[in-house]
């Protein structure tokens, strides 16, 4: 639709004002094949599009709202690059419109296949490149094939008219899903928003308009720098940002390790995950010369207590943060195995080991930062002798790592009943001519492992949780209750926020049908070897649900 | 194209490596037929010339129904054997052929010292990905778009064991043991013959 249109960033006046001008010459000329007969004089700069006066309003709509969708398009993209999200909501304006001009084009459809120059139309017109299924005048859509050696890459076939408007439908949903984007400078709503637009599997347009969004100068949005971003993320108070240990050069550093890992949560997942691997040993190697620089500068961290210095206290809650992101970064990988389909089922019970071990170092540093957070806010409200009795009485685990432990839950109950269908049944067994589980295993985790995630975390420990792991063991019947359990408990914290009320609703609908499934195993599996099990993402894309039938 | 299935008894597949240009033919055919992507004779030669102990054919019956070409070489560091092509034919497909010429080019491939086997295959082919996932492969990378036709790509592995990481309760074999009673037997001498 847009063969090879040029459209420069900055003001591509010449393109805006040809299609001002053709679209000004061809409303003149709907509005005159529109007047009524008597009404109707002859023009002479204006000649009709066809020769069938009885089909010119229909021929002037449709050139009309091409060129109406192109003109839109191109403010679209143009607003979105302006700096700092300044044009996000002039873009969505935009939008609407382009996606009313593709409606207008859809229409058009039939009035210019019924009406074309080119004869009847054989079938196959679904892979025509054109509205009317006609070749387009002065472009050989197969002219790259023809020039390409007879050798492979042959060439790409193009996308037929109708998939190339779906195309561009799914792009501007896309996009406008991004101009709604609320700039939200809290950096865990940031990585949210990221993650979840990928559900969306966006194109690569729209993967690079949110990456160009996210990060400008160096800044998230262009309005915040990436130390105010960690500092606020680390939840130290608001003062911190200003903070002089902003120029050491290692949380420079940090800074761009933090830009790079929200430009690679933009691009597509196969890459993503790649990269997210590569990643770890750098996010691990940054904690130790954080944890030396700071050392070199302020003294012994561990060894003084926090309220004696706010310099001492920023590091500490930084480092946390660090480690948090660590193992947010490692809990991502391995999650995208699931939605690459990057893992068979005899291979599940290693996956939801792994990933269970890393939920766990992950809540604890999610709740050690939380409690950070809470330290601090609680020393300047209240006086020191009342601190310790406070926290004895009023703590509460914080909502967001009971969420994270619900996943643990599901994770854990998920790696037994796998290993006890393995120990039991013999099913899912990770056995080949050539290597064996251990292979497997290093292979899948071989980056997890080399940045030492989590320390002590192998094949051997993996073998050892999972080695004696049977069905008539009741701690796996209560991994699934206990995830149901806090799910539920978890509503009240959640009631404003559908998004969380909605993924409790799949951790419980997860464990819910686990659970039935592993009582169902625990009475009958050994007594029925009829029985066929396998694993389904009915109701998470990440967790699986056991089926149970009769084979 | 032919119709239906063919009738034979696996015993009458009869395997040979690579013997030389009366063969290369044979294997252009077969490929060129049944691969959507057919390669000039060069690409061919390559593979032949370089490594002809790691392509074979699969005969029934003085016919070629199938055969795989591969190389092996350093990459990165790594001494690795590369599987380029695998074909039989439709009518004979379903039956191990396809396993067993795989099997011995992987077998030559370990003898030489190869650390790991590598091969991408189409995510819809879900055929190719049971073979090579029983064998042992797994799906380490996905190649977004690899194909020209948009569909993605699985980048297939196969490590060797390594002597230094033997964990000992590794099994290559099937066996009905459950885990934790291995006889500690080292990796290499449970492998199939």
């Amino acid at each position: 639709m847009a063969y090879g249109l040029p459209l420069k960033a900055d003001g591509d006046e010449k393109c805006l004002s040809i299609l001002h001008a053709v679209e000004e010459t061809v409303s003149r000329q709907l509005k005159a094949c529109k007047a009524p007969l008597s009404k109707r004089r002859v023009i002479e700069d204006i000649e009709p599009l066809q020769t069938n006066l009885n089909l010119e309003e229909g021929f002037c709509r449709a050139v009309l709202c091409r060129l109406r969708f192109r003109k839109h398009f191109y403010h679209v993209l143009t607003c979105m690059r302006r700096p700092q999200g300044k044009g996000l909501e002039l873009a969505k304006k935009h939008i609407l419109s382009c996606l009313s001009e593709l409606d207008s084009m859809l229409k058009s459809e039939e009035l210019l296949r019924q009406n074309c120059a080119c004869g009847t139309l054989e079938n196959g017109v679904e892979d025509k490149t054109t509205a009317s299924g006609c070749q387009p005048i002065g472009f050989d859509s197969m002219l790259n094939s023809r020039s390409a050696a007879p050798t492979p890459p042959r060439a790409i076939k193009l996308l037929s008219w109708k998939k190339a408007v779906n195309y561009f439908q799914k792009l501007l949903h896309d996009l406008e899903i991004i101009c709604s984007y609320s700039l939200d400078p809290v950096y865990e709503n940031a990585l949210r928003f990221v993650v979840d637009f990928q559900k969306f599997q966006p194109d690569l347009v729209a993967r690079a308009y949110i990456q160009l969004l996210l990060v400008q100068n160096g800044k998230l949005y262009g309005r915040e720098t990436m130390f105010a971003v960690i500092c606020k993320a680390a939840l130290l108070p608001e003062g911190a940002k200003n903070h002089d240990i902003q120029k050491n050069e290692t949380v420079a550093q940090l800074g761009q390790l933090l830009i790079t890992l929200l430009r690679i949560l933009c691009t597509n997942t196969a890459w993503q995950r790649r990269k997210l691997g590569k990643i770890l040993q750098d996010w691990r190697i940054i904690y130790v010369q954080l944890e030396l620089a700071f050392r070199k500068e302020f003294g012994d961290i561990t060894s003084t207590s926090i309220e004696q210095n706010v310099c001492l206290k920023i590091c500490k809650h930084i480092l946390v943060w660090v480690e948090e992101q660590t193992y947010w970064i490692a809990l991502r990988f391995l999650l995208l195995g699931f939605e690459l389909e990057l893992y068979s089922t005899s291979e599940y019970c290693m996956v939801y080991w792994y990933i269970y071990v890393i939920l766990i170092k992950l809540a604890e540093k999610t709740h050690l930062k939380i409690m950070l957070g809470s330290d601090s806010s609680r020393r300047k409200s209240r006086k020191k002798r009342d601190f310790v009795k406070d926290v004895g009485k009023d703590y509460q685990i914080p909502p967001a790592v009971l969420l994270l432990q619900c996943y643990i839950y599901v994770a854990e109950g998920l790696m037994m009943m796998l290993a006890s269908l393995r120990n039991e049944n013999k099913s899912f067994l990770c056995v080949g001519p050539f290597n064996s589980e251990h292979e497997r295993f290093i292979q899948h985790f071989e980056l997890l492992q080399k940045a030492c995630l989590p320390d002590l975390a192998s094949y051997f420990s993996f073998r050892e949780t999972t080695a004696h792991a049977r069905f008539s063991t009741l701690s796996m019947y209560n991994c699934f209750k206990d995830a149901q359990r806090v799910a539920k408990e978890l509503r009240g914290n959640f009631s404003n926020n559908p998004e969380k009320l909605a993924e409790l609703r799949q951790i419980e609908q997860v464990a819910e049908h686990n659970s039935v499934a592993l009582n169902l195993l625990s009475r009958l599996g050994a007594l029925e070897p009829s029985l066929k099990i396998s694993f389904e993402f009915t109701h998470h894309q990440h967790f699986a649900v056991a089926v149970v039938k009769r084979s | 194209m032919e119709e239906g299935k063919a009738e034979f008894d696996p015993s009458e597949i009869e395997y040979v490596s690579y013997g030389g240009e009366h063969h290369l033919p044979l294997i252009m055919n077969l490929v060129d037929q049944e691969l959507s992507e057919p390669y000039s004779i060069f690409t061919y030669r390559y593979f032949v010339y370089l490594w002809p102990n790691l392509s074979f054919l699969a005969f029934h019956k003085g016919k070629c129904v199938g055969t795989v070409v591969c190389k092996m070489g350093d990459h990165r560091h790594t001494f690795r054997g590369y599987i380029a092509m695998l074909v039989v034919l439709s009518p004979y497909r379903g039956r191990g052929i396809a396993t067993e010429l795989v099997t011995r080019s992987i077998k030559v491939m370990m003898d030489s010292g190869c650390e790991e086997v590598t091969l991408e295959a189409e995510v819809t082919n879900k055929g190719a990905l049971a073979l090579y996932g029983r064998l042992g492969f797994i799906r380490a990378k996905r190649l977004f778009r690899y194909y020209l036709n948009g569909v993605d790509a699985f980048r297939l592995k196969l490590l060797f064991p390594r002597p230094e990481t033997n964990y000992p309760e590794s099994r290559i074999a099937t066996r009905d043991e459950p885990p934790g009673l291995d006889d500690g037997m080292p990796p290499e001498e449970n492998i199939v013959p």
